[in-house]
């Protein structure tokens, strides 16, 4: 295959340099114009939409050819790739992210009250096999997949609002109308969320074939192959899920995007997935050229991240910083990136923090409790850890005594909120507590509780994934020992880490805080939302995800929060949203329920040096699947 | 009779097989949580959130919601009929993950053993033979380095080195061009081209464990009557000791090969890892830590059909090598 790919591209790029001059005119990668001069494809106008997308490159037009290598983590590395190719939903994120533009959609109207959305699609746009890509498919997922019981028992929640699942009106072909039971206005920043795509995943003319309402024989089907139990893993297996390695394991499944698998795909046996241009993808440059400029994606697998780093430094990939983005490796990539052609990445870190420890508001000793509601106890706790000693001894100095919330180069950055509190001062910290009413201690010097035991907190992190939280967590027990406080940390195992969490059987909880540079998306250290990882008040965020029949009632400024991000999620209009944000951030900031370590540092990667269009920067995050909005597909290797 | 005895064994594998399984099945489910737990960790660790209702799906989907025992029950009649079930973790058929994976773990293990065998067979006979020679203590030396060496550090150091000194591409069993290509004698050759690394690394401690074995049991046998007897006859020195000693001496590596293939799938983990091999260790690792049931059951399942099978094999040739065993 590879001596092919290898003539094939030396054909086409000798073919792409004598025909130059008429390329501007032809607008396609040579290999496919071979295609349509034999007859193989059709030509270029009716493989394009009517009105493709004009996207620009970074800094030029491309030049068509060549292939970008990648590597993956040796098991389940699949949101890798949809990193690299971008979730195609309807709407995707600006490459800044600082908010979205139409994606597959051509543009949308918002009713008045925010509760329906009318996208416009593009017409004539394919999919990946050339089958038209219509209403009709969006209609499929809606009608019979989202309001399917078989297939979803309990559609998922980016899709139900007011306890309704989103519903569907076709207009025409390329006009659809989204329609929910109550306004949703953060539902197009939603949509370019990675796991939003599900509208526009499946081809109907492809998947229908696994769904009984289009197919009879669709049980025969699922006897015949092995471990399926029933039509909706038939469909998932073969059409794929929005977030499983499935969903790159079958060639024959059309497509949105740039790229398209080829061969085996990606499974637990794989040792490479290939991926190759799809020849009916609905963007262009300025001039008119179909994207994507680079023919092949070739991303390797490897187990151990070490190997990566290896591979890295030795020049064998063009692109990535998944699985070496560890700050750590910055000095090993500096040495060897000029043998090794590459230059280093700066991802700045969507995190806020490094380390935010969560106090547990919601304890089941009254006495402890007690103890974490006073905020000058929290206060004197903070005031009692000394944040530059850590950040030089854990952190290799990089980074800056922070608390939680947004980065300072965020709009929605509060001051007060991250930076508080983040002085060094035993002194004051004795004196908040002793005012507190805990200035008994015992011989040891430790502070006692009003029934005379002493105060300690146990502390939980997971050490294997974080053996930096272990390193702080000893730094900050000798810190607090100045202050009378006794801290014990553990490190537990993943799982246990969890079922103690959810059991509210802790006194804190570390983990990394989220929401530096999507506090929107992320907001769970300031709001009780999260049932995995708002862990400051685990009974509070069960109290509002079951609208109050369950855990325990919030405080009242959580309360407040709660009912503003219920306000944010239906604001349609994008400053009175962020106005919200600021209320619920100035709320957290007096609150101060949590206190964190250090402004998390940004992350490394590595990009080859002669990769044209590609940033040099970007933001890093899940939310915004990097490097997908910064548009690969424009990126090209300069002809030499 | 030895045919008898075979089939007894045999015969005796189902029932052990079956013990297996509820073993495996039970040691699985041992640690606290299941697969979503792990999955839904994984999600919030990218700032992703899991909605109740759907983890509630997700968990009716993979039968984690039902009693254990229906759960063993599900997963051991689906067995029967050789149907592994579904992966959790890569949502795939488990047969469709494994067989390949299994098929190269065999050929390594073979290659190795091969390995082993090549080195320190005529490296023992010799320093037993030549015993406080200069010979037998570079040996000596050699082997006990190769064995004091963990096999995960050996496979840093060769591919740092490779890396940085040569710009080797290693790791992996095939070049890039191959990894993907149907089999055909380049692509043979282009594994041959990648085993000797891996061979090396897991065969080292192997190697020098065998030689020791080797040395001191020829020790052994080489002051026996027979041999005085044998050489008092005029036997050549050469195929006296090949003819008689060694042929005693030869018994821990017929009795290891049992153990071969399961440790090639078990103690190869952390090197095959290191080296990012396509063979069973790390994705049965893997399958252990998400606690993807079926597909980690699948493994354990097939390592000790391994084991038994590897044993039986053992136990075959040692019949056939040594008189003394017998098999009542």
């Amino acid at each position: 295959m590879t001596r092919n790919w290898r003539f094939s591209s030396v054909a086409a790029l000798a073919v792409g340099v004598f025909m130059h001059p008429f390329m501007a005119e032809a607008g396609e990668a040579p290999a496919l114009a071979e295609a349509v001069a034999a007859g193989n494809l059709p030509p270029l106008e009716e493989r394009l939409p009517a009105q493709p997308e004009v996207v620009t490159g970074l800094e030029s037009i491309g030049s068509y050819g060549g292939k970008l290598r990648r590597m993956l983590g040796g098991s389940n590395d699949h949101n890798s790739i949809l990193r690299i190719i971008s979730p195609q939903g309807l709407t995707r994120w600006k490459a800044d992210f600082s908010g979205v533009v139409p994606n597959v959609a051509e543009s949308w109207e918002t009713n008045e009250d925010g509760s329906e959305f009318t996208f416009k699609l593009r017409e004539g746009m394919k999919w990946s096999d050339g089958e038209p890509f219509t209403a009709d498919d969006i209609l499929f997922f809606v009608n019979d997949l989202l309001n399917n019981e078989e297939f979803y028992p309990n559609a998922p929640a980016r899709f139900v609002v007011a306890g309704e699942p989103m519903q569907a009106e076709k207009v025409d072909d390329h006009t659809i109308t989204l329609k929910f039971a109550a306004p949703y206005g953060t539902f197009l920043t939603e949509l370019a969320t990675p796991l939003a795509q599900e509208p526009v995943l499946w081809a109907k003319h492809y998947c229908q074939q696994f769904h009984p309402a289009y197919n009879d024989n669709v049980q025969a089907m699922v006897d015949e192959t092995e471990a399926v139990e029933d039509w909706p893993a038939l469909y998932r297996l073969k059409c794929g899920e929005v977030e499983a390695p499935n969903r790159w394991s079958n060639p024959e499944r059309p497509t949105l995007d740039p790229w398209v698998v080829t061969g085996e795909g990606y499974s637990a046996g794989s040792t490479q997935v290939v991926m190759e241009r799809n020849p009916y993808f609905w963007q262009v440059d300025e001039e008119g050229n179909q994207l994507p400029y680079i023919d092949t994606l070739e991303m390797g697998v490897a187990q151990d991240n070490e190997a990566l780093v290896l591979e890295a430094i030795a020049g064998n990939i063009d692109f990535q910083r998944r699985k070496i983005s560890n700050p750590a490796n910055k000095p090993v990539f500096a040495e060897n990136a000029e043998k090794g052609g590459f230059e280093i990445l700066d991802m700045i870190n969507s995190n806020s923090n490094s380390m935010a420890i969560h106090f547990n508001h919601t304890h089941k000793n009254p006495q402890m409790r007690e103890l974490i509601r006073n905020k000058d106890v929290r206060v004197a706790l903070s005031l009692g850890i000394d944040r530059e000693e850590i950040i030089d001894i854990v952190y290799q100095g990089q980074g800056e005594p922070y608390q939680i919330g947004p980065r300072p180069s965020h709009v929605l950055y509060n001051e007060q909120l991250g930076r508080q509190h983040t002085e060094y001062d035993p002194d004051r910290a004795n004196e908040l507590l002793d005012a507190a009413g805990y200035a008994e201690k015992d011989d040891e010097g430790y502070r006692l509780f009003p029934d005379g035991s002493r105060i300690v907190f146990n502390a939980q992190y997971t050490g294997v994934e974080q053996p930096d939280w272990g390193d702080s967590l000893e730094i900050i027990k000798e810190q607090w020992e100045e202050i009378g406080i006794e801290l014990n940390s553990s490190s537990v195992e993943r799982s246990i880490y969890y079922s103690r969490g959810e059991a509210n059987e802790h006194d804190f909880m570390v983990w990394g805080a989220p929401g530096g540079l999507d506090p929107t998306l992320s907001p769970r250290d300031v709001l009780a939302v999260h049932p995995q990882a708002s862990w400051f008040g685990i009974p509070w965020t069960r109290w509002y995800l079951s609208g109050g029949s369950e855990g325990e009632e919030p405080t009242e400024s959580m309360k407040k929060r709660l009912a503003l991000y219920d306000s944010f999620k239906q604001e349609a209009d994008q400053e009175k949203a962020l106005d919200i944000f600021r209320q619920i951030h100035q709320e957290a900031a007096d609150e101060m329920e949590i206190i964190g370590i250090s402004l998390a540092p940004n992350l490394v990667g590595v990009v080859n040096k002669d990769l044209k269009n590609a940033p040099r920067s970007l933001p890093s995050s899940w939310m915004y699947p990097d490097p997908g909005p910064t548009l690969p597909q424009t990126w090209y290797w300069p002809e030499s | 009779m030895i045919w008898r005895y075979i089939l007894k064994r045999i015969l005796w594998m189902v029932p052990f097989l079956f013990g297996v399984s509820i073993v495996a099945f039970l040691l699985i489910q041992a640690p606290p949580g299941d697969y979503l737990t792990t999955y839904i960790a994984k999600l919030g660790e990218s700032n992703e959130v899991m909605d109740q209702a759907s983890i509630q799906n997700l968990r009716e989907r993979f039968g984690l919601d039902q009693p254990l025992y229906v759960q063993y029950f599900k997963w051991v009649s689906r067995l029967m009929v050789g149907d592994f079930g579904m992966s959790f973790e890569w949502r795939q058929p488990v047969s469709d993950l494994v067989w390949g994976r299994m098929g190269l773990t065999l050929c390594l293990s073979m290659a190795t053993l091969l390995f082993t065998w090549a080195v320190a067979f005529p490296i023992g006979v010799y320093s037993a033979v030549r015993k406080y020679s200069f010979g037998d203590y570079l040996a000596t030396t050699i082997g006990f380095i190769g064995l004091a060496t963990p096999n995960f550090l050996l496979a840093l150091i060769l591919m740092y080195i490779g890396v940085v000194h040569f710009g080797a591409d290693v790791g992996g069993l095939f070049s890039n061009e191959y990894k993907n290509a149907p089999w055909s004698m380049a692509k043979v050759w282009d594994l041959a081209k990648h085993l000797w690394l891996p061979v090396v690394v897991l065969g080292t401690s192997a190697t020098a464990s065998l030689i020791r074995i080797m040395r001191a049991n020829l020790l052994d046998e080489l002051n026996k009557p027979y041999v005085d007897t044998a050489r008092a006859k005029g036997l050549s020195e050469f195929w006296l000791i090949m003819k008689y000693p060694v042929r005693v001496a030869l018994n821990p590596f017929v009795s290891t090969i049992g153990w071969v293939l399961p440790n090639l799938v078990s103690g190869a983990v952390v090197t095959a890892i290191v080296l990012s091999l396509p063979t069973a260790g790390p994705l049965m690792l893997q399958a252990l830590l998400a606690q993807d049931m079926y597909l980690a059951g699948a493994f354990v399942l097939m390592l000790s059909s391994l084991t038994v099978i590897g044993m039986l094999l053992s136990d075959i040739l040692l019949v056939l090598l040594d008189p003394r065993v017998k098999y009542d």
